[in-house]
């Protein structure tokens, strides 16, 4: 029943037909505030309303997903991915199985560099190449001769103790990493374009030698890992300075594919993050001023429990900024 | 006889167990985005189907009220479904 009755109600009416203006505050108002006399929640919180983000939300996915089509490298995964972290975790998880350590290995270290160079050059993510090179066909030709061989691949991720962590939730890959048939190790991290999404991708190829004898030795396994900080900093300096043609007629030592972090100009984890958390958290606002108001005014509404639904958006919002992470690995 | 606010609270202690349950999986499956898109759909419609059977216990049930669940299963859905689609 409406509060509004007889001399009461009149004198309301006639005191917004004296000022239109405060009438539309009051529309205006219960955009974001339940309305006392329709005993309904906010205009913002309706169904319609409601619908409206789900669309907005599929429309705005649909962009970050031809954007990359269109305009390639703008979007894409930025990332703090190092050869000597993903080792150190690596061994760790190994130590902890009661394994040995693996050995970085530089011809291992080699093989997947060239992996991954492949992957995106011919833009695929397999294990097997589209002209059907297979991971061992790498490991090969960098004349290492093996008895047992494997490869896990990573990409997207932000961090290495991710993709170690991701690489030990998948039943194959963690029988790869805590695999007593390996001695040996070599990583490649590398960025660049991959379906039009700045990315950094992640090859770990393992190995055990024909001949025992042939095992990296901690002086190898130095020399791998001073290179590939070497191949860092130069690529750092060469981002810095301007590009200068190569002199005709030098050669230089191949150095390994930069493994230096890069951000792209849109991080698109931090972009979808930021969209749900937008969406989530505004409604989540209304949610919590109608159960704020509805109690401060006694409003009584025939809908839903607003409680049950401000408690699942939290749940949702804070599972979606500290729980997911980006990052798929093969 | 059973208080309605007894009945209230086991309603809400079913919401929050499955609630509890979900994020417990959500934390293990954080690395395998298809599981928990799985998850994602698996939790929403669980929310509809909670929130249709609690106002139907409670014999307030109209269609306005199912349209409201589904309409915000389908926003908690598309909140989780633009993270992990990346």
């Amino acid at each position: 029943m409406s509060v509004l009755k007889g001399k009461k109600k009149s004198n309301i009416v006639k005191d917004w037909r004296e000022q239109p203006k405060s009438i539309e505050k009051f529309q205006f108002v219960h955009h974001f505030l339940p309305h006392p006399e329709e005993k309904r929640r906010a205009t913002l919180l309706s169904n319609r309303a409601i619908i409206v983000y789900c669309v907005a939300m599929l429309l705005i996915a649909g962009i970050f997903r031809f954007l990359p089509k269109i305009v390639p490298g703008v979007l894409g995964y930025a990332s703090d991915i190092a050869v000597k972290d993903l080792l150190t975790y690596t061994n760790v998880k190994r130590k902890e199985a009661g394994l040995s350590e693996l050995r970085l290995n530089s011809a291992l270290t080699s093989a997947a560099h060239q992996k991954a160079d492949d992957m995106f050059k011919d833009q695929y993510w397999a294990h097997i190449s589209p002209d059907g090179t297979e991971p061992w066909d790498f490991i090969l030709g960098q004349n290492y001769d093996y008895i047992y061989a494997g490869e896990n691949l990573a990409k997207n991720f932000n961090n290495s103790k991710d993709v170690v962590e991701a690489w030990m939730k998948s039943p194959s890959h963690k029988e790869n990493l805590l695999s007593s048939n390996y001695d040996e190790i070599g990583f490649a991290v590398v960025n660049g374009v991959m379906e039009g999404y700045e990315t950094t991708l992640v090859v770990q190829m393992f190995g055990r030698p024909r001949n025992a004898a042939q095992v990296a030795s901690v002086y190898e396994e130095q020399t791998v890992l001073e290179k590939e900080s070497a191949a860092t900093a130069a690529v750092s300096e060469r981002e810095k300075e301007p590009a200068v043609e190569g002199a005709p007629g030098t050669t230089e030592e191949p150095v390994y594919t930069p493994t230096i972090p890069e951000k792209p100009a849109i991080d698109v984890t931090m972009a979808t993050k930021t969209v749900s958390a937008v969406f989530g958290g505004f409604v989540g606002t209304l949610l919590a001023l109608d159960v704020w108001y509805s109690k401060r005014k006694g409003i009584h509404k025939f809908t839903g429990h607003t409680v049950a639904h401000l408690g699942i958006l939290i749940l949702v919002v804070a599972s979606i900024w500290f729980v997911l992470t980006p990052g798929i690995v093969l | 006889m059973k208080d309605k606010s007894d009945t209230h609270l086991v309603e809400y202690a079913v919401l929050a167990t499955l609630a509890v349950i979900i994020s417990l999986l959500f934390y293990y499956f954080r690395y395998d985005h298809g599981v928990l898109i799985f998850l994602s759909g698996v939790s929403s419609f669980a929310y509809i189907v909670w929130g249709v059977l609690h106002h139907a216990l409670e014999g307030r049930l109209t269609k306005f009220i199912a349209a409201e669940y589904v309409v915000f299963g389908t926003l908690v859905f598309f909140l989780l479904y633009t993270v992990l689609n990346f």
